[in-house]
C-alpha cells in the first residue's frame, strides 16, 4: 500500500508541517545530534546501517505525519507503553517527530472543543493523518457499551477512518478483540479491521505491545513515508517476525531437556526453560526474545514468568489454564489419559469382539457342518 | 469334507504397499515422538552443552518422519494411476454401497452370520476415507507449525492461514495432538479387524498387504473394479 | 442556569462524562452527573475460568495503575483457598506496589494534571533568567524534608537534579514557542488557555512546570524497572498465585532475581526518591501555595463528610484477609471510615474496619438504581447487594434528552451510568491518597494509633509540614481539590520510602538463606475446597480497591471488582446521595460556564481511572441551554 501524503510535498495541506530535520532545527540541535539520532533510529528498527543514508534522506524531506489516537473498549494500558519508549523518547516523538493531534491520554483539551479540534484535523488533513485506534470495537446493542462524546465509539472510527492514510491498531484488543471479546463476549467486541471499510490496518499487537514497537512504527512513517512490511495478518516483519521461543534466551534449555516443574522449583530458580509451566513462547510472534522490555532488561519469561502469548488472536480463550501447556483443553482432563484410556478399552473390545467372533465362527462351521452332512446324506441315498 | 475352490486376485501394487510400510512406520515414530515433545524428557544436565540436546533430537526425529511420510505419498499416487485394485474410495455414488455396508455392520454387530464376499469391503474403505481425513489433518496442521517459525517464508505463506482458520497456533498444537490420538484408535481398531479377517474369515488380508494378492473362497462382489 | 457537558473527559483513564448545571450569576454548581460511558462485561469474562488464571484477565481492567487489579485478585484467591504467601513474596509484591504508586503519582501530576495549573501558552511570556532563580528558590524553600528509617544507603547524591540555568529555560521556551508558532500545537491543542485560571501563577512557574513535563515524560519510565525485573515487563506485569514468578538465585546468571538485577531495582527506587523530592514536592508546594492563598480551597465535596480506607502493606506474611489477620499487620492502619473531617480532627468521627465486616451485606454493598443494570431481586435495583452475591446484568436505558446512540443530556432521575454505586452502611464514602492521610491523621490525633510505624509519624509529620507551609490547619486544606492533589504528592514521597523500606527488609530476609517466593502447596485444584470465597484488598494509587471471588469445583463462579473510581466516580444513590465526583462538583464555583476548567480540574484531582467512560452533566429541569459535546455537529449551542 502506498500512502498518498508522502509525495504530497509542499501541498497546499501539508505547507505548514515540518520535517524531521527542522525540528531538529527548531529545537536547536546540530546536525551531528541529528544525526546520532537517526543511527538510533536505524539500529532500533532492526534496519543495518547502510540503511542510515535513506533514514537520514527520510528524515530530512518527509513532512511530519498528523496522528489522531483514539480509544475504544481499552485499559489505557496501550497509550502508557507508548510512553515508556526510550528510544526515541516519547517527548522527542509527541513534541518533535509528529503532530499527536488527539488522544484521550495526553492533550490537554476535553469535551466541545477538543471533539471540534478533531473534526476540524480530519477536515483539514483529510486523507493524510494517521489513525491510531487503542481498544476494540464494541457492536452489540448499537454500540452503546462504549460511548464517547456521546455516540457510540464504533460510529466516531467510522468516521474517523474514512479520512485516514494509514490505520494502526495498537494492542490485542484492537487488533483481534483483546479481553472484552473473551468468552462469552458480552459486549460483541472485535478488532477494528472490519469496521475501517478496505484500508490497510497495521495490526501491533500485544497486551500491551513492547514501547519501542509502538514507537518504531510510527517512526517507521514518519521516516519513510511508507509503511512497515506487513505479513499476511498485516503486522510489521520486524518486530513480528519471530516465535518467542525462537529467539528465547532459554531456548538451549528446551532443546536440552531443563525444565522447570513447578515455579520456585530448582529449575525455575536455575532459570531453565518454563515450557511444562504452559509457556506460550512457541505460538507466539513478538520482539520479546529479541528487543526485550526496557531496551533489554527483561521480559516475562526472563522473570520466571511463562509468557501467555498476549500477542496472539484469542489468546484469552487458548486452550487450558495459562500455566498448564498442551494437551490439557478447557476443563478436560490430560488428552494422553483420555486417550491411553480409550486405548485401553479399545484392546477390551477387540478382546470381546474377537471373541464373540470365534463362537460366531465356530456356531457357522458346525452349522456348515451339518448342513454338508446333510447334503452327503441325500447324496448318498 | 469338500475341497474349497479358493481364487486368487491381485489388488496392491507395490507402490501402495511400500507406502502403507512406510506410513506405519512413521505413524508410530511420529506418535512416540509426538507425546515427547508435548511431555518432554527430564534430562536434569549440569549444562545445556551437556546434555546432547535430547529434546531437539526428539524434534528433528519427528520432522523426519513427517517429511518421509509425505515424500511416500508419491508412491500412494503412482500406484493410484497405474492399478485398479489400489483405488479404494468408497462408492458412495452407487447405490449398492449402501446395502454392502450395511451387510457388513450387521455381520460385525453379531446380528448376520456372515457378510458376502468382498475384495475390499465398504465398511473398511469408509475407514480408511476417514484416516485420510485424520492424515490431511496432521499434515496441515504439523506443516503450519512447523512453517511458522519463518512465517513469511513460502511455507508459512502456504500453511499460515491453518492457525488463522483454527483460531491460533496454540489451537493448532491442540488439534494436532488430539488428531494424533484419534489415528492410534483406527490403527488398534484396524490391527484387529485385518487381523480378524485374516485367521477367522480366511480373506488373507494380512498377507495381502505383504504379497498384493487376496485369496477368496468366493467371488467377490467388487471383482468387477478390477477390470 | 446553564447546562454543561464535558464528553470525553481526556487525560484519565478510559471514558468519563460529566454534565452540570451551573448559575451563571453566581457559579455555584446546581447539580451534576458523572457518567462512566463504557462497559466491557470483563466480570462476566471471568466466569468459569482457572482462578489461578484470574490476575492476568482482570488486570486488564486498567492500564494506567497495572498490577493493581493482579495483585488484589492473587489477594483475594489466596484468601479464598488459604495460601500463606512467603515472606520475599510479600516483599517483592510490596515493593512492586510502592514503585507503581510512585511512577503513577508522578505521571498523574505532570502530565494528565499539570496542564489544568499551567499553561504553554503562559510560559511563553517567562524570563528564562528569573525562571532559573525561580528554580533555585523553590528548591531552597520548598522541601519536606522527611526520610524513612533506612540503613542501607546505596546513592551518594542525587543524579536527577531540576537544572537551573536561564539557557535550559530559554530552549525549552523556544520550544514552545516553535510549536505555538507552527499553528500545530498537538498535544496542546484546542484547551481553554485564556482561561483566567492561568493567571493566577506567574509566567516563570509555567515555563519551570512545562519543563518538568516533558523531563518527566522521559523519566518516568525508569521508575517501573521494579515491575520489569520482578514481573518481566510493565503494563501489565506477571504475577502467580501463592507468590511471586519470578525465583531468587544467586548462584546463577539465568535466574530471574540474582544480585545484579536486584541493582536495577535499587537504582529505580533511588530515582523515584529524588524525583519527588527535588521535582514533585517543590512543584507541587509551589503551585498549591499560590492558589492556597488566593483562597482556592473548595471541591472536597465527599472529603468532607466521609472518606474510606482498607489499610496498606503487609508488614509480613499473614494469614487471611477475611479472619482480619491481613488488618493486624499493616504498615499504614488507614482501615476504617472517617466521618466529618472538615469539623476538625479531633472531631471527626473514626470507625474501624474490622475483618468480620468484610463479608457482612449490611456493611459493604453496591446499589444500581442509577447505574445501567438491573438486578434479578424482589428489592428491586435500589437495594445494595453484598458483592459475594453481586450480579452484573446490563440494562441500558439511553438518555434523558438525545437518542440512545446519540446522547444531549443523560437521565439524572434514572440511570446514566456503567459504574454501580458502592456503599458502606448505606452511605457514600470518598477514597484515595487524601482519604488514606484524613484517616491517618485523624486515628493520630484521637489517639486511636497505639505505637505507630515509622510510615504513621512521616504521614502526619507530612501533614503538619505542609500546613506550615499553607499556614491554614488541615482540616481546611485537606478536604478540598488542592488538598486531593497535594495529598497524592505526600503519598508519593512515603511510597518512595516504603520501597526502600521494603527492599532492605528483602535483602535482609535473603542474607537469612531464605531463597522462597511462591508456595505451591495449594496450587493444584485437587487440594482446594468444593466451594470457597474470598477478598483481596489493596490500597492502590487511586484509593481503596477490593475484589472478591467466589470458586466452585475449581473454576471462577462469581468475580465482583470495587475500584476505587467507583467508590469516587458513581452514580447517585436516592437515600445515599451523590457520590464523590458529583459532590466535589457541586462544591466547586465555576467562573466562566462554557469554559469549565474548574469542575475538569476537581474531576482529575481524583486521578480518574474508568476503564470505561466519563460524562460531565448537570440538571434539574431548569436548564435553559445546552453545549453540546456532539463531535460531528460542529459545536453549536443549542436552544433546550
Amino acid at each position: 500500500m502506498f500512502i498518498s501524503f508522502v509525495t504530497i510535498k509542499g501541498g497546499k495541506n501539508v505547507e505548514k508541517r515540518e520535517t524531521m530535520w527542522e525540528a531538529y532545527l527548531r529545537r536547536g540541535f546540530s546536525r551531528r545530534t541529528f544525526l546520532k539520532g537517526c543511527v538510533a533510529l536505524t539500529s532500533l528498527m532492526g534496519l543495518s546501517t547502510d540503511m542510515l543514508d535513506k533514514v537520514v534522506e527520510a528524515a530530512e524531506t518527509k513532512p511530519l505525519p498528523v496522528v489522531i489516537w483514539m480509544h475504544g473498549h481499552e485499559c489505557t494500558g496501550c497509550d502508557e507503553s507508548f510512553i515508556r519508549s526510550a528510544s526515541p523518547l516519547a517527548s522527542d516523538l509527541v513534541l518533535t517527530n509528529i503532530a499527536l493531534e488527539y488522544d484521550h491520554l495526553l492533550s490537554a483539551a476535553c469535551g466541545e472543543p477538543f471533539e471540534q479540534h478533531l473534526e476540524e484535523t480530519v477536515k483539514k488533513y483529510y486523507g493524510q493523518y494517521i489513525l491510531a485506534v487503542e481498544g476494540a470495537v464494541s457492536t452489540t446493542n448499537n454500540g452503546t457499551y462504549c460511548m464517547s462524546g456521546g455516540k457510540p465509539f464504533v460510529d466516531n472510527l467510522q468516521h474517523v477512518a474514512k479520512g485516514a492514510a494509514a490505520i494502526i491498531a495498537y494492542g490485542s484488543c484492537a487488533a483481534y478483540g483483546g479481553i472484552q471479546a473473551a468468552k462469552p463476549n458480552p459486549t460483541g467486541s472485535a478488532g477494528i479491521s472490519h469496521y475501517v471499510g478496505t484500508k490497510q490496518v497495521i495490526n501491533v499487537p500485544g497486551c500491551p505491545p513492547i514501547p519501542e514497537v509502538m514507537t518504531g512504527v510510527v517512526m517507521h512513517v514518519a521516516l519513510f513515508g511508507k509503511l512497515p512490511t506487513l505479513d499476511s495478518d498485516g503486522r510489521p516483519r520486524q518486530f513480528y517476525g519471530n516465535r518467542i521461543h525462537d529467539t528465547c534466551y532459554r531456548r538451549p534449555f528446551f532443546d536440552a531437556g531443563m525444565f522447570a516443574d513447578h515455579f520456585d522449583d530448582a529449575g525455575a530458580k536455575a532459570g531453565w526453560c518454563l515450557y511444562k509451566l504452559g509457556c506460550r513462547g512457541p505460538e507466539t510472534y513478538n520482539s520479546c526474545g529479541n528487543l526485550r522490555w526496557w531496551q533489554g532488561m527483561s521480559y516475562p519469561i526472563q522473570s520466571g514468568a511463562p509468557c501467555i502469548g498476549c500477542a496472539n488472536a484469542n489468546f484469552w480463550d487458548s486452550g487450558a489454564c495459562f500455566s498448564e501447556r498442551l494437551p490439557k483443553y478447557g476443563p478436560l482432563p490430560d488428552v494422553d489419559i483420555i486417550g491411553a484410556g480409550l486405548a485401553a478399552a479399545s484392546v477390551v473390545g477387540v478382546a470381546a469382539h474377537g471373541a464373540l467372533s470365534v463362537v460366531q465362527r465356530h456356531e457357522r462351521d458346525k452349522a456348515e457342518a451339518k448342513e454338508n452332512e446333510g447334503k452327503e446324506q441325500v447324496a448318498g441315498k | 469334507m469338500k475341497a474349497v475352490q479358493r481364487k486368487m486376485f491381485y489388488l496392491f501394487s507395490p507402490f501402495l504397499r511400500i507406502f502403507h510400510w512406510i506410513m506405519v512406520d512413521a505413524i508410530i515414530v511420529m506418535f512416540v515422538t509426538g507425546i515427547l515433545i508435548a511431555k518432554p524428557p527430564e534430562i536434569n544436565a549440569l549444562e545445556p552443552a551437556q546434555s546432547m540436546l535430547l529434546v531437539n533430537i526428539i524434534r528433528q526425529i519427528h520432522f523426519l518422519a513427517a517429511f518421509g511420510f509425505c515424500a511416500s505419498f508419491v508412491f500412494r499416487v503412482y500406484g493410484f494411476i497405474i492399478n485398479k485394485g489400489d483405488r479404494l474410495f468408497p462408492r458412495f455414488w452407487e447405490g449398492h454401497f449402501y446395502s454392502e455396508t450395511v451387510d457388513v455392520a450387521l455381520h460385525y454387530m453379531f446380528l448376520r452370520k456372515a457378510h458376502k464376499s468382498y475384495l475390499r469391503n465398504p465398511l473398511a474403505r469408509m475407514s480408511y476415507f476417514g484416516l485420510y481425513v485424520l492424515v490431511l489433518i496432521e499434515v496441515l496442521t504439523g506443516f503450519a507449525m512447523y512453517n511458522m517459525s519463518e512465517p513469511n517464508a513460502i511455507g508459512g505463506l502456504m500453511f499460515g492461514w491453518v492457525n488463522t482458520v483454527l483460531g491460533g497456533e496454540m489451537m493448532t498444537h491442540i488439534v494436532h495432538h488430539f488428531t494424533a490420538w484419534a489415528i492410534v484408535l483406527f490403527a488398534s481398531g484396524h490391527l484387529y479387524m485385518v487381523t480378524r479377517a485374516e485367521f477367522m474369515e480366511g480373506e488373507s488380508e494380512v498377507s495381502s498387504m505383504f504379497s498384493g494378492s487376496k485369496i477368496l473362497a468366493h467371488d467377490p462382489l467388487d471383482a468387477k473394479e478390477l477390470e | 442556569m446553564k447546562h454543561i457537558v464535558v464528553d470525553p473527559v481526556t487525560r484519565i483513564e478510559g471514558h468519563l462524562r460529566v454534565e452540570a448545571s451551573i448559575d451563571e450569576g453566581s457559579g455555584k454548581v446546581q447539580d451534576s452527573l458523572s457518567s462512566g460511558t463504557a462497559w466491557r462485561g470483563l466480570e462476566l469474562i471471568m466466569n468459569d475460568r482457572d482462578p489461578r488464571d484470574a490476575w492476568a484477565y482482570i488486570q486488564r481492567i486498567c492500564g494506567v495503575c497495572t498490577t493493581a487489579h493482579a495483585l488484589a485478585s492473587v489477594r483475594a484467591v489466596e484468601d479464598a483457598l488459604g495460601i500463606k504467601i512467603p515472606k520475599n513474596a510479600n516483599y517483592i509484591r510490596n515493593i512492586m506496589a510502592a514503585s507503581l504508586t510512585v511512577q503513577d503519582h508522578i505521571v498523574h501530576f505532570y502530565h494528565l494534571h499539570a496542564l489544568d495549573w499551567v499553561s504553554p501558552v503562559a510560559a511563553l511570556s517567562a524570563n528564562p533568567e528569573a525562571t532559573a532563580a525561580l528554580q533555585n528558590q523553590v528548591l531552597a524553600t520548598y522541601q519536606v524534608p522527611l526520610r524513612g528509617p533506612v540503613a542501607l544507603e546505596t546513592e551518594a547524591f542525587a543524579k536527577e537534579l531540576p537544572r537551573a540555568t536561564p539557557s535550559y529555560f530559554k530552549g525549552i521556551q523556544d520550544r514552545v514557542k516553535k510549536i505555538v508558532d507552527s499553528g500545530q500545537l498537538g498535544i496542546f491543542a484546542a484547551q481553554w488557555w485564556d482561561h483566567p485560571d492561568y493567571n493566577l501563577l506567574p509566567p516563570e512557574v509555567h515555563l519551570m512546570a512545562v519543563a518538568h513535563y516533558v523531563e518527566m515524560l522521559d523519566k518516568q519510565r525508569e521508575l517501573v524497572t521494579p515491575h520489569v525485573v520482578f514481573g518481566g515487563k510493565n503494563p501489565h506485569p506477571h504475577y502467580l498465585v501463592g507468590g511471586m514468578p519470578c525465583s531468587i538465585s544467586q548462584d546463577d546468571g539465568n535466574s530471574p532475581v540474582n544480585t545484579a538485577r536486584l541493582a536495577i531495582v535499587d537504582r529505580a527506587i533511588n530515582l523515584g526518591r529524588t524525583l519527588v523530592n527535588q521535582y514533585y514536592l517543590p512543584d507541587l508546594l509551589a503551585i498549591g501555595g499560590i492558589y492556597a492563598k488566593a483562597g482556592r480551597v473548595d471541591g472536597g465535596g465527599l472529603a468532607k463528610e466521609r472518606v474510606l480506607g482498607f489499610g496498606q502493606y503487609p508488614l509480613d506474611t499473614y494469614n487471611t484477609t477475611s479472619d482480619g489477620s491481613f488488618f493486624s499487620s499493616l504498615l499504614i492502619r488507614c482501615n476504617g471510615v472517617v466521618e466529618n473531617f472538615a469539623a476538625g480532627a479531633d472531631k471527626a468521627k473514626f470507625t474501624e474496619l474490622k475483618g468480620e465486616d468484610l463479608a457482612n451485606p449490611d456493611v459493604f454493598g453496591e446499589s444500581v438504581g442509577h447505574a445501567w443494570y438491573e438486578y434479578e431481586s424482589r428489592d428491586g435495583d435500589d437495594k445494595a447487594i453484598h458483592p459475594y452475591d453481586g450480579q452484573t446484568k446490563p440494562k441500558y436505558t439511553g438518555p434523558k434528552v438525545g437518542t440512545p446512540t446519540d446522547w444531549k443530556e443523560l437521565d439524572e432521575k434514572g440511570k446514566y451510568s456503567w459504574l454501580k454505586t458502592p456503599l458502606w452502611h448505606g452511605k457514600m464514602c470518598e477514597v484515595g491518597p487524601l482519604a488514606r492521610y484524613i484517616i491517618i491523621y485523624t486515628r493520630a490525633k484521637q489517639n486511636l494509633l497505639p505505637d505507630m510505624t515509622w510510615a504513621e509519624k512521616m504521614m502526619v509529620d507530612q501533614v503538619d509540614a505542609v500546613s506550615r507551609v499553607l499556614n491554614i490547619p488541615p482540616h481546611v486544606w485537606l478536604p478540598t481539590m488542592l488538598g486531593r492533589t497535594a495529598a497524592r504528592a505526600l503519598d508519593c514521597q512515603l511510597n518512595a520510602e516504603i520501597e526502600r523500606f521494603f527492599f532492605e527488609k528483602l535483602i535482609n530476609n535473603l542474607k537469612t538463606g531464605d531463597m522462597q517466593v511462591a508456595n505451591m502447596d495449594k496450587w493444584e485444584p485437587s487440594t482446594w475446597p468444593k466451594k470457597a470465597k474470598g477478598v483481596g484488598l489493596y490500597e492502590a494509587p487511586r484509593g481503596a480497591l477490593s475484589h472478591w471471588v467466589n470458586i466452585e469445583g475449581g473454576r471462577v463462579s462469581n468475580y465482583q471488582c470495587i475500584v476505587p473510581t467507583t467508590w469516587n466516580a458513581c452514580p447517585r444513590d436516592d437515600k445515599a446521595g451523590h457520590g464523590a465526583y458529583e459532590k466535589a462538583m457541586i462544591d466547586t464555583q465555576v467562573k466562566i460556564p462554557e469554559k469549565p476548567l474548574e469542575l475538569v480540574k476537581v474531576i482529575r484531582s481524583f486521578d480518574p481511572c474508568m476503564a470505561c467512560a466519563t460524562h460531565l452533566y448537570n440538571t434539574k429541569g431548569e436548564t435553559i441551554r445546552i453545549v453540546t459535546t456532539d463531535p460531528y455537529s460542529g459545536g453549536q449551542t443549542v436552544e433546550a
